[in-house]
């Protein structure tokens, strides 16, 4: 692995990228700012004294995406076809999501874009919000996924998402229970709110065998498992819809998903 | 026969599938559906089906078996479509033989009804203002539950 951004002599310089394919690459890039819960309710009800505060971070958000080239020393100045900023209110842990999305069909990456649209989104969070709450947070920022370019397509390891611990093929010596794990799977909406198509979790690590339990464990890991306390998701053991006080064995396949709409 | 893939299928074949050589058969209900370009949103592009293999042809037996139990059916199909389709696309064909046109109309629905909001299909649908999940509809639970009255 080198870093393209230095030379043989290790100096920084802006990689030529003139002779690269183009080709069609987008980036998601997620964080989140903290605040008092009165805050955030304040922040939903439009009560900021400075007005409409998602409209303006997501403005804000966007503007920045465009000029990334002027903060970061080494990158290309791009042409984004789309820049999309999403707000998610998450009441529960008293925070703000915020997520961006850029494109382009280009020659260099868009993950800088992405980066740099949610931390000046959560920047003008904290300027809106700052005359009622100035201890709010900003963290957890980073590259969720991209897809294009070279160097192929990426998506944040699940690893990094639900402890190793939860994936008994990650460790080397595979404790008999460690072994006792259940399938989870995710699907449609949730699997791409979620980022996460399939786990293996240990039952050892439930507080009980049950899909309630498994749920529970799942939110303490990451705050996008959040999206699973929903009341409208629904879950299967072993491909039968449950409820979710249905107990778990070993070697059961859970899955995870929004009301169904074939047909 | 229950099947679901990305092929178009071929309505007349699976109506000869059905019939041929069958002549107790009096009656054969059918019911296709299709892409539409509008729904929630105009200007429908395209849709994408998703689908959990193994449990979809799981739910979608159990349904005809149901169907099986409550009528008298000679025979019945079922073919769900996944992947990227267009307007105009078929989606879903369910065909269902019987000896008289009761059984087969009413089976028809029932087996539709309850594909609706059971079968574990999700449906994202791309428009040119961008791309977005389809919600369930509240008609379509009504649809079941009059089944369950009944």
């Amino acid at each position: 692995m080198t870093l393209t951004h230095l030379n043989a002599r290790g100096e920084a310089h802006m990689v030529d990228v003139a002779d690269k394919q183009e080709s069609r690459r987008e980036a998601v890039a997620t964080g989140k700012i903290s605040m008092q819960p009165e805050t955030l309710a304040l922040l939903s009800d439009g009560g900021l004294p400075k007005g409409d505060v998602l409209a303006t971070a997501r403005i804000a958000g966007i503007q920045a995406a465009k000029r990334t080239h002027e903060l970061i020393p080494l990158c290309h100045q791009l042409m984004l076809s789309k820049v999309s900023i999403e707000f998610e209110l998450d009441h529960t842990h008293s925070c703000v999501h915020v997520s961006a999305r850029c494109r382009l069909n280009g020659r260099t990456g868009v993950e800088m874009e992405a980066l740099t649209a949610v931390s000046v989104a959560c920047l003008t969070l904290y300027d809106m919000c700052k005359a009622v709450d100035k201890g709010m947070i900003i963290g957890d920022i980073g590259v969720e996924s991209k897809t294009g370019g070279k160097s192929g397509d990426w998506v944040r390891d699940d690893l990094n998402k639900v402890s190793s611990k939860a994936l008994p093929e990650s460790s080397l010596e595979k404790s008999a229970e460690s072994q006792k794990t259940v399938t989870v799977l995710f699907f449609a909406e949730l699997r791409e709110r979620i980022g996460v198509e399939k786990l293996s979790v240990s039952l050892g690590d439930l507080g009980a065998p049950d899909i309630v339990s498994l749920k529970r464990w799942l939110t303490t890991r990451h705050t996008d498992f959040m999206a699973l306390e929903n009341p409208r998701i629904l879950c299967a053991r072993n491909q039968d819809m449950v409820s979710v006080d249905t107990m778990l064995k070993p070697g059961d396949e859970v899955a995870f998903f929004p009301p169904v709409t074939g047909g | 026969m229950v099947r679901v893939q990305q092929a178009p299928f071929d309505l007349n074949a699976l109506y000869h599938s059905l019939s041929a050589e069958r002549t107790d058969i009096g009656a054969v209900a059918s019911f296709v559906g299709r892409v539409r370009d509008f729904n929630e949103q105009p200007d429908v592009e395209a849709l994408t089906l998703e689908h959990y293999p193994g449990m979809t042809e799981a739910v979608l037996t159990r349904i005809v078996e149901q169907a099986e139990q409550r009528w008298s059916l000679a025979n019945v199909i079922v073919v769900h479509r996944v992947g990227r389709l267009t307007p105009g696309d078929d989606i879903v064909v369910v065909l269902v033989a019987s000896a008289h046109r009761h059984a087969a109309f009413e089976a028809c629905e029932f087996i539709m009804d309850l594909l609706k909001t059971q079968a574990p299909f999700w449906k994202k649908e791309h428009t040119r203002q961008g791309d977005y999940w389809v919600s369930e509809r509240h008609s379509d639970k009504e649809a079941r539950q009059r089944w369950e009255q009944g």
